[in-house]
């Protein structure tokens, strides 16, 4: 073990003792987060990243390839992937780590409330300012690092993928309703009466996984005021009584009562709601292109493979957003601990980042960057090609996910009262009460305040 | 707690069992009703895990599409051969093995180390401590999370298998004491005055005397925990950090995919695989531990 | 006592089982009181704060809902695993051949994990797709009672009950089975010439006699139960709103998603102060019926 590494571990263990002794006390872990070229010579140590992806996805599988050709240059380098798909689970671990100040170099994270503190703690490393150092800031697409920033556009998460979110429908099943695509977002609930009225479960929603239900919270507010609601939302600086909140509350309790979603369906998990769409059952089906594999490919069941279309998040008369501008992720971005920078993470990190965008978008996933193609995969459907050229062309203004910038007390609160707001279990009055009640009391400080 | 000692010291549970005591007619319509009932409940305990094997050899699709109570129309190995591909089965079973041995290792050991100070040794206060462990059998481990975290981050066992071990050991050691405790009561006093007669000491004693008696006590102790500290999920999902250390319960959410997605099939086939050990160990030691926790408890 | 036990060897037995204990359990309730007095996000500096987070439990309406459905959830347990004990036990005790296999086939479903419980009784309750549980009701002819049990506000927190229930009922037969052939036979036929039914029997003779174990499971199974917490996490989460949150997946989601630690601890002191309560009722009640 090298001295400086031994001075780290023994510095960030000091300043753990203080931080608990103390609770919390004062810990005095500023780290310098401008200092994006250290000093000194690479020495090859392992590197450990805390991720939150899926164990065999595409980022991991390239991520270990890039790895190992650095290892071999680098003897005692290594990488250490520690993964934990399921999010909630992962935000425990990255939680309780932090507060045990136990972050290893790299961890995903998200633009939170909470990512936020760590930032401005010094504990992550400006990645503008690193992109920028490594000249590569410009590679990427500014959407893909816009849905990265704080609400103050700093930037301290590097996106590894890029993503758009579409409204998949089965076209057989619209024909046998006699519907076409919504026309605006006011129509959806319309549309969903008549696909009740032929048998056809309208839409079909993963309401475990809570986040999925949380988008369409977002739609109305997005297409009534643009992306600055959410932001004034988080620190009460609006109300959900204010006219795009209420846009939200009453297009929600429509769907709700147009029976939109399928019976029980907060209960209804990722893989089953899914196979409500792509058996046939269901009509509309709310995903991102990260299930292109799944809904454009020979594979599918061959029922349904021709029936597959997508339609875009419909726009409202009058809107001040565009057409094209709708969700469209980065995905949770990955922090540089600044505690732990050193010339090989530096060193490190520069090869991975110029090389993953190149062998990522040769597994058929969309690059963060603009400088690579995607390769078509071989049993993909015309629809691969069509998904694919939509995101390329996704407008300005980001839809942000409410539960990226919601306080975690407000947000699981939401979550929980959506669910009883869309089944008719709590009227509006007393839902948008609620939640603007527990949002006063959990609004985080607004930084600089 | 001492109130909870049954009186019948007399009736061994290990007689054959007596004739049912309402068996004056044998083709009565209760009798009928009651053994009807008790296949009935049997096979509400059973199916499920039946239903968890039949789901692991269904197609994908057919679990996808069909009725997922239904019979399968084919039979596949291919989760299974998923199950391994995408997890790491071998060594979440290698971890959970450790951990589970390790904890019960110190559960037996300590619990019969404070039974025997508190029951057989006795001394002044001894009502205060074994008070303070009936404490332990109350709380519910969640309380211990954030502090042991925070513990293990300072001393550095984050991450390792003595951070699983210490606190699952230790919620289970006050209901070890106990039961330990009140099997100890049943040794009689004139054994312990006879061998002390003979020159005996505490030590001798308990290697000689309390130990050797009390091997029924153990296998309960060992059954009873193995269960739960071979299925926890809240201490190891808190304090493992990397994949070399996950155990079973963990090693399952490696089949949970990016937003939520989960492959049913294969997270069934990883299930159907890591109960098999529990499993076969139950069905071994089955007439032991149910003799264990009949005496057991009922002495307790 | 023994005669020959020394300071020193009352010591070496004593302080290994209690150091543990003291590191592992001890502390971390100590920890937890201290910190409750605290506002700590983890990350920031704590602050003190008194009482504050005790005043907020007190006005809290979440917690509140959390603790009626503990009490609920306590319930149900309680009857399906007690009450499905004891007649069950009965019911072993008049068959006679098959004993042993039932006693191992009623006990199985204690091996299996609560992940895999979890996921079976999902698709257990599930609607679309139709679950077994619809799926019976709808065979039979009673279709009017088909819901999606999960999603149903007034039939979660049941929904989520019943699993635990389900899984323990088989430990806790097998224990109040064992008590039950304790009790003399002579007493029984005894009774029985003095012409008592079989429901008097039972409750002059057989269960006076199974009280004492019935204190230790009625124990055991109120703490496992205020103790609940994985089936209704892995389950709903706590929904649909707050239907099925106990206490124990509030103080969780309190930790580990606000990272309000403070606040956490603040309802960790109050676990720790209900069970203490729960078991004092119990053996309040249990026993002054023993005496009455």
């Amino acid at each position: 073990m090298s001295a400086a590494r031994t001075t780290r571990r023994l510095r960030a263990g000091l300043a753990a003792v203080a931080a608990v002794a103390s609770l919390g006390a004062c810990s005095g872990v500023r780290g310098d987060s401008g200092a994006v070229t250290p000093p000194g010579e690479v020495k090859a140590h392992p590197v450990t990243w805390l991720l939150s992806r899926p164990a065999d996805g595409a980022t991991i599988t390239v991520m270990k390839q890039i790895a190992a050709d650095y290892a071999k240059n680098h003897p005692g380098f290594e990488l250490n992937l520690i993964t934990t798909p399921d999010r909630p689970s992962y935000i425990q671990k990255f939680e309780t780590l932090a507060a045990a100040n136990k972050l290893p170099e790299f961890f995903d994270t998200d633009a939170t409330p909470f990512a936020q503190k760590l930032a401005s703690q010094g504990r992550m490393l400006d990645v503008s300012k690193l992109l920028r150092s490594y000249g590569i800031y410009d590679d990427y697409r500014p959407i893909a690092l816009n849905y990265q920033r704080f609400d103050d556009g700093r930037l301290y998460t590097i996106p590894f993928e890029y993503q758009a979110e579409y409204f998949f429908y089965n076209k057989a099943l619209f024909a046998k309703a006699g519907v076409t695509v919504p026309r605006t977002l006011n129509d959806l609930p319309a549309t969903c009466t008549a696909l009740r009225k032929a048998g056809i479960t309208p839409i079909a929603l993963d309401g475990q996984d809570q986040w999925p239900l949380e988008r369409y919270a977002a739609y109305p507010a997005f297409r009534a005021a643009g992306p600055s609601y959410i932001t004034k939302l988080k620190y009460d600086d609006a109300s959900l009584a204010d006219p795009p909140g209420q846009a939200t509350v009453t297009w929600l309790a429509a769907l709700g009562k147009a029976g939109c979603f399928q019976s029980g369906f907060s209960a209804t998990g990722y893989a089953d709601a899914q196979n409500l769409f792509t058996s046939g059952k269901a009509a509309i089906y709310n995903i991102g292109t990260w299930e292109l594999p799944s809904l454009a490919t020979s594979k599918l069941d061959p029922k349904v493979r021709q029936d597959v279309d997508f339609f875009t998040l419909p726009n409202n008369p009058g809107s001040p957003t565009a057409d094209n501008e709708f969700v469209a992720p980065s995905g949770i971005g990955m922090a540089v601990n600044s505690l732990t920078f050193d010339p090989l993470v530096r060193d490190f990190l520069q090869l991975a980042l110029t090389r993953y965008p190149s062998l990522y978008a040769a597994t058929g996933a969309l690059s963060p960057t603009t400088n690579v193609t995607t390769t078509i995969p071989k049993d993909a459907t015309p629809l691969y090609r069509k998904a694919l050229d939509q995101a390329a062309r996704v407008g300005p203004q980001l839809v942000m996910p409410w539960d990226t910038q919601l306080d975690p007390t407000s947000n699981t609160r939401l979550q929980q009262d959506l669910v009883l707001l869309v089944q008719g279990d709590q009227s509006a009055g007393s839902f948008t009460q609620k939640i603007d009640r527990t949002i006063a009391q959990n609004a985080p400080k607004k930084p600089g305040k | 707690m001492t109130t909870t000692i049954a009186p019948a010291r007399t009736s061994s549970v290990d007689a054959p069992p007596p004739p049912a005591p309402s068996a004056q007619h044998r083709r009565s319509p209760a009798r009928i009703v009651s053994r009807v009932l008790v296949v009935l409940i049997a096979m509400v305990q059973v199916y499920p895990l039946l239903w968890l094997f039949v789901t692991s050899v269904r197609p994908e699709r057919d679990f996808a599409s069909g009725n997922p109570f239904g019979i399968p129309g084919s039979i596949t190995w291919d989760n299974y051969a998923r199950a391994f591909d995408q997890g790491h089965l071998g060594q979440n079973i290698l971890n959970s093995l450790i951990v589970t041995a390790g904890a019960i290792a110190l559960i037996v050991v300590l619990g019969m180390m404070g039974a025997y100070a508190l029951q057989v040794l006795g001394f002044r206060g001894s009502r205060a401590v074994r008070a303070l462990f009936l404490l332990g059998i109350v709380v519910p481990v969640q309380i211990a999370l954030v502090p042991l975290f925070i513990d293990y981050s300072r001393v550095g066992l984050l991450d390792t298998y003595p951070s699983m071990i210490i606190p699952l050991a230790a919620f289970a050691l006050p209901m070890s004491i106990y039961l330990f405790s009140s099997f100890f009561e049943y040794i009689p006093r004139e054994t312990y005055e006879a061998a002390s007669m003979d020159g005996a000491g505490p030590y001798r004693i308990f290697a000689r005397i309390t130990l050797p008696l009390s091997l029924n006590t153990v296998v309960t102790v060992v059954m009873v925990n193995a269960i739960f500290i071979w299925n926890d999920f809240i201490f190891a999902n808190t304090f493992v950090l990397s994949e070399g250390r996950k155990t079973i319960p963990l090693g399952l959410q490696n089949y949970i995919g990016a937003m939520g997605k989960v492959d049913w099939t294969a997270t069934f086939a990883a299930v159907c695989v890591t109960v098999t050990p529990l499993l076969l160990v139950f069905l071994v030691l089955n007439r032991a531990m149910i003799y264990g926790l009949e005496s057991g408890a009922n002495k307790g | 006592m023994l005669p020959y036990r020394s300071r020193l060897s009352v010591a070496v037995f004593l302080v290994p089982p209690l150091a543990l204990y003291a590191v592992a359990v001890l502390l971390p309730i100590g920890q937890s009181l201290f910190l409750s007095l605290f506002s700590w996000d983890g990350i920031t500096d704590s602050q003190f704060v008194g009482l504050d987070n005790y005043r907020h439990l007190l006005t809290d309406g979440v917690f509140w809902r959390a603790f009626a459905n503990s009490l609920g959830y306590l319930v149900i347990c309680l009857v399906l695993q007690l009450g499905g004990a004891l007649a069950i036990a009965c019911l072993l005790t008049s068959i006679r051949r098959w004993r042993e296999v039932f006693k191992v086939l009623y006990l199985l479903p204690a091996v299996i994990s609560t992940v895999a419980i979890a996921f079976l009784f999902a698709r257990i309750y599930s609607v679309e797709p139709e679950g077994l549980l619809n799926g019976v009701l709808g065979a039979v002819g009673l279709d009017a009672l088909q819901r999606p049990w999960l999603s149903d506000v007034s039939t979660v927190l049941a929904a989520v009950s019943a699993p635990e229930g389900w899984r323990f009922v088989g430990l806790y037969t097998i224990i109040v089975y064992a008590a039950l052939l304790a009790v003399p036979r002579d007493l029984q036929e005894a009774a029985a010439l003095d012409g008592a039914n079989a429901w008097q029997i039972f409750w002059r003779i057989r269960f006076p006699y199974i009280r004492p174990v019935w204190i230790t499971t009625t124990i055991m199974a109120t703490t496992y139960a205020l103790r609940g917490f994985d089936i209704p996490y892995l389950l709903t989460g706590g929904g649909p709103g707050q239907s099925s949150e106990l206490v124990t997946t509030y103080m969780y989601k309190t930790a580990f998603t606000s990272t309000n630690y403070g606040y956490a601890s603040t309802i960790s002191v109050f676990i720790v102060v209900e069970c203490l309560v729960a078991v004092g009722l119990i053996l309040l009640v249990l026993r002054r019926e023993k005496t009455a």
